[in-house]
C-alpha cells in the first residue's frame, strides 16, 4: 500500500517536473523566435523566399473566405440592426455595434480562427513531417538554423498576413456589407458612411491591430512549436496538430479578453 | 605514430525518455582517416554520427572538435564548422518541397552569399555531373528512385567541399548498381584525404574504405582502433558482433574476417 502511494507520488512528481520543463522550453522557444526575427532582415536570410510564400499562402489565398465571412457578418448586423433598433428609438446604435463587432471584436478574432484552421494546421503538419523525414536534421547538418529559416518566415508571414487580413475584414465588413444590404433594405449611402466614420475612433483601429498582432504571434508560435514536438512517427503529427489548434484557440481568446480589458480600463 | 584527432567524445551521456543510449562514452576519430562504425541495429551508430556532427547534443559530456568543445562554439564558429561538414542521411533526407537543384543550391546560397546565381548553377551542375546524377535536377525527391535520391544526398553533402563527411548507412535500400557507384564515390572522397565517418553493415564497403573500425553494442564501444587490429581482435564479444552484423548484411557464408581481408588485398 505504501509502495503504491510512493509510486503514485513519484509519477505525479515526474508529471509536474515535465510540465515545468515544457513551460520553460516553450518560453525559451518563443524568445529564440523573437530574437531570430529581429536579426532576420539584417542577416539577408535566404529564408526571405519562405516569407514571401508564407504571406502568399496565409495572406493572399485566404482573401476570398475572409471576404465572404466579413460581408456576411456585416450584412446580418445591418439587416438585424435596422429592423430591430429603430423600434426602441436607438437606430443610430447600429454604427456603434458595427464598429464594436467588426472592428474591435469579431474582425480580429474570426480572422484569427480562419488562419488557425488554414495556416496553423498547415504549418504544424509541414514541420511535423519535416521532423519525421529528418529534413530538420538536414537543415542543421548544412548549417541552416531551422528556427531562423523555417520558423521566423512563418512567424513574420502569419503575423503580417493577419494584420492585412484584419484590415480586409474591416473593409469588406463595413463597406462591402453595405452594398449587400441594399439588396434587402435600402440604407442611405451618405448617412451610413458619415455616421460610421463619426463612430470610428483611432482607439478602435489601434485595438484591432494590436489584437491581430497578438493573434499572429500566438498562432505562428504555437503551430511551429507543436510541429517541432513531433518525435519519430507520422502518427504523432495529427495529435500535435490538434493540440496546436486547441491551444491557439484558447490563447487567442484569452489574449482577446486581456486586450479588451486593457481597452476599457 | 600519433594521429591528429578530428572529433573526440568525452564522457558522453545520451538519454532518450527513460532509455540510456550512451553512458560515459569516450572515443576519438582521427583526422584525414575513414572510420567505420559497425554494430547491430539499434546499437547507437546513427546517434553517434549525429553527435559527432553536432546535430544532436549530449545530455552530459563533451564533443570536442579539434580540441574545442562544440557547446562552447560561438555562432560564427558553429557556422564555419557546419560549412565544412557534410552529412549523408540513411533515408537521404532531401528537402521534399524543393527540387534537386534547389536542394544543392541552398547550402551554397547560405554559406557563400557573395556567389552569383550563375556561379551557383555552375557549381550545382558540376557536382551533379561528378557524382553521376542521371535524372532531371528540376525534379523533386518524390519523383526520383531511392538510388538517385541517395546520390543527390551525397551531392548535397559534398557541395560545400567539406573536410569532414558523415555517412549514415549509405548503402541501405539501394540496388547493386547504385551501390557500386556509391562505393567508388566514397573511395574518391577518401583519396582526397577527407575525414570520413561511416556507419554501415556492409562488409565490402568496410573492407574497401575503413582505416579505423569501431565496434558498438548497446551504446558501448566494444573495440576501436586500426581496422586490421580490430578485425583480428580475439575478444569473443567483438567477434560475435562482427560476425553477426556482417553475416546478416552479406550473402556470403564463409569466414567474414577472411572476406574483409580478401577485399582489402584486392583493392590494394
Amino acid at each position: 500500500m505504501i509502495d503504491d502511494e510512493a509510486v503514485m507520488v513519484a509519477r505525479l512528481g515526474r508529471f509536474v517536473i515535465q510540465k515545468i520543463k515544457n513551460a520553460f522550453y516553450s518560453i525559451g522557444f518563443f524568445f529564440i523566435v523573437i530574437k531570430e526575427s529581429l536579426f532576420f532582415l539584417r542577416r539577408r536570410q535566404v529564408g526571405f523566399k519562405v516569407l514571401v510564400m508564407q504571406i502568399l499562402f496565409t495572406g493572399v489565398e485566404a482573401l476570398p473566405i475572409i471576404a465572404i465571412i466579413s460581408i456576411g457578418l456585416g450584412a446580418v448586423i445591418i439587416i438585424q440592426g435596422v429592423s430591430l433598433l429603430p423600434r426602441f428609438g436607438q437606430g443610430d446604435l447600429i454604427y456603434s455595434i458595427l464598429i464594436i463587432v467588426i472592428t474591435r471584436e469579431l474582425g480580429p478574432l474570426l480572422t484569427a480562427f480562419i488562419i488557425i484552421a488554414r495556416s496553423g494546421t498547415a504549418i504544424a503538419t509541414e514541420i511535423g513531417n519535416m521532423v519525421t523525414s529528418h529534413e530538420i536534421e538536414a537543415y542543421m547538418s548544412v548549417g541552416i538554423n531551422p528556427v531562423s529559416y523555417l520558423v521566423v518566415p512563418r512567424f513574420l508571414g502569419v503575423t503580417i498576413s493577419l494584420l492585412l487580413l484584419n484590415l480586409y475584414f474591416n473593409i469588406f465588413g463595413l463597406v462591402g456589407s453595405y452594398f449587400v444590404t441594399q439588396l434587402v433594405q435600402a440604407v442611405p449611402f451618405r448617412e451610413y458612411f458619415s455616421s460610421l466614420l463619426t463612430q470610428l475612433v483611432p482607439a478602435d483601429i489601434f485595438s484591432s491591430l494590436i489584437k491581430s498582432l497578438a493573434f499572429g504571434v500566438i498562432i505562428s508560435t504555437v503551430a511551429t512549436y507543436h510541429g517541432f514536438q513531433v518525435d519519430y512517427a507520422s502518427t504523432e503529427i495529427p495529435q500535435k496538430v490538434i493540440k496546436a489548434v486547441a491551444q491557439s484557440f484558447v490563447y487567442c481568446i484569452l489574449a482577446n479578453v486581456v486586450i479588451a480589458l486593457v481597452y476599457y480600463i | 605514430m600519433s594521429m591528429e584527432t578530428a572529433i573526440r567524445f568525452e564522457n558522453i551521456e545520451v538519454i532518450k525518455g527513460e532509455i540510456i543510449l550512451f553512458e560515459d562514452l569516450n572515443i576519438s576519430f582521427p583526422k584525414g582517416k575513414s572510420t567505420v562504425i559497425m554494430g547491430p541495429s539499434g546499437c547507437g551508430k546513427s546517434t553517434m554520427l549525429k553527435l559527432a556532427a553536432g546535430i544532436l547534443l549530449p545530455d552530459r559530456g563533451n564533443v570536442l572538435i579539434e580540441g574545442k568543445p562544440l557547446l562552447k562554439f560561438s555562432e560564427k564558429e558553429l557556422m564555419e564548422f557546419r560549412k565544412h561538414n557534410g552529412f549523408v542521411f540513411q533515408d537521404a533526407a532531401l528537402w521534399a518541397n524543393k527540387s534537386i537543384f534547389q536542394n544543392l543550391a541552398l547550402p551554397l546560397e547560405f554559406h557563400f552569399r557573395h556567389l552569383h546565381s550563375n556561379e551557383v548553377r555552375r557549381r550545382v551542375e558540376k557536382m551533379l555531373a561528378t557524382i553521376g546524377f542521371r535524372d532531371d535536377p528540376n525534379l523533386r525527391p518524390a519523383q526520383l528512385s531511392a538510388g538517385e535520391c541517395k546520390m543527390a544526398s551525397f551531392a548535397r553533402a559534398l557541395i560545400t567541399d567539406p573536410s569532414v563527411i558523415f555517412m549514415d548507412s549509405p548503402l541501405i535500400s539501394i540496388d547493386s548498381e547504385v551501390i557500386d557507384r556509391i562505393i567508388r564515390l566514397i573511395q574518391d572522397i577518401k583519396k582526397e584525404g577527407k575525414t570520413i565517418l561511416i556507419s554501415t553493415h556492409d562488409p565490402r564497403l568496410t573492407s574497401l574504405v575503413a582505416d579505423e573500425l569501431v565496434v558498438l553494442k548497446k551504446g558501448a564501444v566494444l573495440e576501436s582502433g586500426e581496422f586490421d587490429n580490430v578485425v583480428r581482435s580475439t575478444d569473443k564479444e567483438v567477434i560475435t558482433v562482427l560476425t553477426d552484423v556482417l553475416s546478416k548484411a552479406s550473402t556470403f557464408d564463409g569466414d567474414i574476417l577472411e572476406l574483409l581481408d580478401t577485399d582489402r588485398e584486392k583493392d590494394s
